[in-house]
C-alpha cells in the first residue's frame, strides 16, 4: 500500500469494486478470473483485497482466498512463453534456479531443498523426489512443474500476508463490503457440512494399518515406537478415552502404567505442550513401514483419520433404516 | 562375580580411558547450540538437556560423569538446556544411520541369540514374533558386531554415498562418515542448505534413498502401442543419472545373477522364468549392444515391470528411516566409547572407505590383558588376531577383546584372590 502511495480513504470505487469481486469469486468459486482492462485497477485492487480479507479472523476464508489468487498466478504464468519472465518471479522468492536448454522436456533446474519446500505438500506420485530427475543437487523441471511450484510459493506468501495479528481498522464503506462477503461465504460454508466423529468407537471402520496394530496389541504383540504413536493418536482422535487406550496396552508384558499413562496423556494433549497430536499421514506411515498395504478406500485418502470418516459413511449407508 | 560388579569394572575402564584421552575428544560444530545427553552406567538413565560451552567443558563432563554412551543433538538450539518445547529449534544436520540391524544377513543365525524373558527358552537368529514355547513377545536379545554384518552395512553405505554425491551434489567437505562403534555407520551432512529442512522434506530424502514410492513408469519404463501391433517396451538407459539409470543398472545386474528361485520370489510366472533363464545370455547381449528393454518373446511388460522394480530395490540403500526424519535426534559423539562394545565411534576417511577395517581402527584400549570368564562367544577378530569361539571358559585376552565380551554381556571378570 505504501509503495503505491494509496490512502485507504482515497481508494476509488472502481478499485474497491474490483477488490470485492476478486474476493467474491475466490470464496464462491475458488478462482479469480476476469481482469479489469485497466492495469492500475488490476494491480492496486490486489493489496486492497488482501487488506479486506486480512481484516477478518476467518482462517478458512483466508486460505480460500490465498489459494484462488495463487491459482490465478499459475494460470497467467502457464501461458508465459518467456523463460526469463518466470525466472524473474522465482528470484522474488530467492529460488536457486537456472534455465536448462539441453535436456528437453526440462526447462529449469531447481536446487533440491527449495523443490522440497513446496513439493512435499503435493500428493501426486510424480512429485515424489524419487520419481524425479535429480542430478548434482538439482531437480529438473518442465515449465509447467516450475509454474506449479511457484503457485504453491505464492499461496504460502499470500497466506502469510493475510495472517496479521493486530486488528485492521477499515473505513465504514469498506467494512460494509467485507461484512457482505463474510455473509455470502458463511452461506456457502453451510453447504460444506463438517462432520465430526461419532461418540462410539467403530473398530470395523479402522484402516488396515490401525486394525493390524490394534489386533496385535490386544494379543500382546510388540509394537514399534512410531506404531504406538500412530495407534494412540488415532484412538484419542476418534474419541477413545485416555483410560481406554491405557487399558489396551495393559496386555503387553512390558506394560508400565505410569509410563504409558504419561505418554498417552501427552499425545492426547492433556500434558506438556498441550498439543493434541494427530496420527502421521499415510505416506509417513509408509516410510516407516507401518502401512500394511492399501485397500480400496486407502487409494482415495491420504490420512488414517480420513479413512475412518470415509468408512463410517459407507457403514452408515449400509445400515438399513429400521424406523418406518 | 555379580553383574553389578562387571558394570563397575567396565565403568572404571571407561573412566581411565577418558582421563587419558580427553584431548582426543572432538567437539561438534557450534557446540554451544547443541544439546548433550549422557547415558549413565547406573540405572541406565539418560542425563540430557545439557548445554556445554566448549570442548573443555565436554572433556570435563566425560571425565566426571563417565557415561556408558555420550550423545549430542543433530539439532542446533537457541537454548539447548531448556525443556524440548522451549529450546527454540534453529536447524539440524542431516544424519543417516546404517545399522546391520536393518539388513538381514545370513550370519545372524550364527551369532545373534535371544532368550525369552518369560520362560527362559533360548534360540538363535532373528527374533521370533512370539516365544515358540510360551507365546510371550518379550526377549533379551544379544547381537554381535561381526565382519559379515559390517561388510553388508558398508555396501549399503557406499550406495548411500553415491546418491548423496551424484544425485544430491554434496561435496566430500560437507559429508562426514563415521563407524558407530557397534554395528554400523553414520553419515553426517553439515551444510547450511540442509539445516532448515523440515521433517517432511527429510522424509522425502529418506524415500529417495530407500526407493519408497518409486514408479518405474515415471522413469520412462513404458509400453508404446501402435494400432494392431505388439507393444514396444522402452525405458531408461544404463548411463542415465539418478533413479532412471539405477533402474536400468539394477535390472541388468539382477538378470545377471538371478536364480530361478530369485525370480520365483518376485512372483513371475513359471513360463517367464524358464524363458529368462534359458535366454539369459541373449538378453544380456542385446542389452549391451542395442540398449536395454529389447523385446523378448514370452516376457511381457508386466513381468519386466516386476523385474525392474526388484532391480531398483537392490540399488536402494537400507538406511534407518527414523534417525534421518527426526530433526531433534541425539547422535553418538565422535571419539567416545560405545557402551555395548568398548570400541569408539571414529571418523572414516571417505576415500579409503572400501579398505577401512572397523575392527582395527576403532580399538580404544590398546594396552594390557584381562582375565575373564566367557559364557558364550562366537569366533571373532579384533586387530590382527582372531579369538574364540568360547563356551564357559576362563581366558586371558588383550584388554579390547576382553572389554568387548564384557560390554556385550558374554563374559564376567575373573575375581582376583
Amino acid at each position: 500500500m505504501k509503495e503505491l502511495d494509496l490512502k485507504i480513504e482515497d481508494i476509488s470505487e472502481l478499485i474497491l469494486n474490483r477488490a470485492e469481486h476478486r474476493i467474491e469469486e475466490a470464496l464462491l468459486y475458488a478462482l479469480v478470473s476476469t481482469q479489469s482492462r485497466k492495469d492500475e485497477i488490476e494491480i492496486s485492487s490486489f493489496p486492497v483485497a488482501v487488506m479486506m480479507v486480512a481484516s477478518t479472523t476467518d482462517k478458512l476464508m483466508k486460505r480460500r482466498y490465498a489459494l484462488a489468487e495463487a491459482k490465478r498466478s499459475y494460470n497467467l504464468l502457464r501461458e508465459e512463453k518467456n523463460k526469463s519472465k518466470i525466472l524473474e518471479i522465482t528470484s522474488a522468492f530467492n529460488w536457486k534456479i537456472r534455465p536448462v536448454d539441453d535436456k528437453p522436456p526440462y526447462e529449469f533446474a531447481l536446487f533440491f531443498t527449495e523443490y522440497l519446500r513446496s513439493a512435499t505438500r503435493f500428493q501426486a506420485k510424480g512429485w515424489k523426489l524419487v520419481n524425479r530427475v535429480v542430478l548434482n543437487g538439482e531437480v529438473y523441471l518442465t515449465k509447467d512443474d516450475t509454474v506449479r511450484l511457484l503457485q504453491e510459493e505464492v499461496r504460502v506468501h499470500i497466506e502469510k500476508k493475510l495472517d496479521v495479528k493486530e486488528k485492521v481498522a477499515l473505513p465504514q464503506n469498506v467494512a460494509d463490503r467485507v461484512e457482505r462477503l463474510k455473509q455470502a461465504f458463511t452461506k456457502q460454508k453451510g453447504k460444506i457440512k463438517m462432520e465430526g466423529f461419532p461418540k462410539e468407537v467403530v473398530v470395523s471402520a479402522f484402516p488396515p494399518c490401525i486394525k493390524h496394530m490394534y489386533d496385535g496389541i490386544t494379543s500382546g504383540h510388540h509394537l514399534s515406537h512410531i506404531g504406538r504413536f500412530a495407534l494412540t493418536s488415532f484412538l484419542t482422535n476418534i474419541g477413545m478415552t485416555t483410560e481406554e487406550v491405557i487399558n489396551l496396552y495393559r496386555s503387553l508384558s512390558d506394560f508400565k502404567e505410569r509410563l504409558t499413562r504419561y505418554q498417552v496423556e501427552h499425545i492426547a494433549g492433556a500434558r506438556g505442550s498441550r498439543t493434541k497430536y494427530i496420527p502421521p499421514r499415510c505416506d509417513t506411515l509408509r516410510t516407516h513401514g507401518v502401512c500394511t498395504g492399501m485397500d480400496e478406500i486407502c487409494r482415495g485418502i491420504r490420512h488414517p483419520l480420513a479413512y475412518y470418516r470415509e468408512k463410517m459413511r459407507t457403514i452408515k449407508a449400509e445400515v438399513p433404516v429400521e424406523r418406518a | 562375580m555379580k553383574e553389578i560388579e562387571t558394570k563397575k569394572f567396565v565403568k572404571n575402564k571407561f573412566s581411565e580411558y577418558y582421563q587419558d584421552h580427553s584431548s582426543s575428544i572432538q567437539p561438534p560444530t557450534l557446540i554451544e547450540k547443541r544439546e548433550f545427553g549422557f547415558l549413565m552406567f547406573k540405572g541406565r538413565v539418560m542425563v540430557r538437556h545439557k548445554s556445554l560451552k566448549n570442548v573443555d567443558d565436554l572433556a570435563k563432563s566425560l571425565k566426571t560423569l563417565v557415561p556408558s554412551d555420550a550423545y549430542y543433538s543433530s539439532a542446533y538450539y537457541e537454548r539447548p538446556e531448556e525443556k524440548m518445547e522451549e529450546k527454540s529449534w534453529l536447524g539440524a544436520d542431516l544424519i543417516f544411520d546404517i545399522d546391520a540391524d536393518h539388513i538381514p544377513t545370513p550370519c545372524a543365525k550364527i551369532h545373534d541369540t535371544w532368550v525369552c524373558n518369560n520362560c527362559g527358552i533360548a534360540g538363535k537368529g532373528v527374533l521370533p514374533e512370539k516365544c515358540p514355547a510360551c507365546g510371550e513377545p518379550r526377549f533379551n536379545e544379544k547381537t554381535w558386531p561381526c565382519e559379515v554384518c559390517l561388510e553388508s552395512a558398508k555396501t549399503e553405505t557406499l550406495k548411500l554415498m553415491d546418491m548423496l554425491k551424484q544425485d544430491f551434489g554434496f561435496s566430500s567437505k560437507e559429508t562426514n562418515l563415521y563407524f558407530s562403534g557397534h554395528r554400523g555407520y553414520h553419515l553426517h551432512v553439515e551444510s547450511e542448505e540442509v539445516q532448515s529442512l523440515d521433517s517432511m522434506a527429510r522424509k522425502e530424502i529418506v524415500d529417495y534413498i530407500i526407493g519408497i514410492g518409486l514408479e518405474t513408469k515415471l522413469h520412462g519404463l513404458v509400453e508404446e502401442k501402435e494400432e494392431r501391433k505388439a507393444g514396444i517396451l522402452t525405458g531408461p538407459n544404463l548411463e542415465e543419472p539418478g533413479w532412471s539409470g539405477r533402474i536400468a543398472r539394477g535390472t541388468y545386474e539382477f538378470l545377471l545373477t538371478a536364480t530361478p528361485s530369485d525370480l520365483e520370489e518376485i512372483r513371475l510366472k513359471r513360463k517367464v522364468i524358464d524363458t529368462l533363464i534359458q535366454r539369459k545370455e541373449t538378453i544380456l547381449e542385446t542389452w549391451k549392444e542395442k540398449g536395454p528393454w529389447g523385446i523378448i518373446k514370452g516376457v511381457g511388460t508386466a513381468s519386466w515391470r516386476k523385474i525392474a522394480q526388484h532391480g531398483a530395490e537392490m540399488q536402494s540403500a537400507k538406511i534407518d528411516t527414523v534417525v534421518t526424519t527426526d530433526t531433534r535426534r541425539l547422535i553418538r559423539l565422535n571419539n567416545t566409547l560405545h557402551g555395548k562394545t568398548g570400541l569408539k565411534k571414529i571418523e572414516v576417511p571417505v576415500t579409503g572407505f572400501e579398505s577401512f577395517d572397523p575392527f582395527k581402527s576403532a580399538i580404544a584400549f590398546k594396552e594390557g590383558t584381562l582375565k575373564i570368564i566367557v559364557q558364550d562367544a562366537p569366533k571373532f577378530r579384533l586387530g590382527d588376531q582372531t579369538y574364540g569361539p568360547y563356551k564357559n571358559r576362563q581366558v586371558e585376552l588383550p584388554t579390547a577383546a576382553a572389554l568387548l565380551l564384557l560390554c556385550k554381556g558374554r563374559a564376567k571378570v575373573k575375581e582376583e584372590k
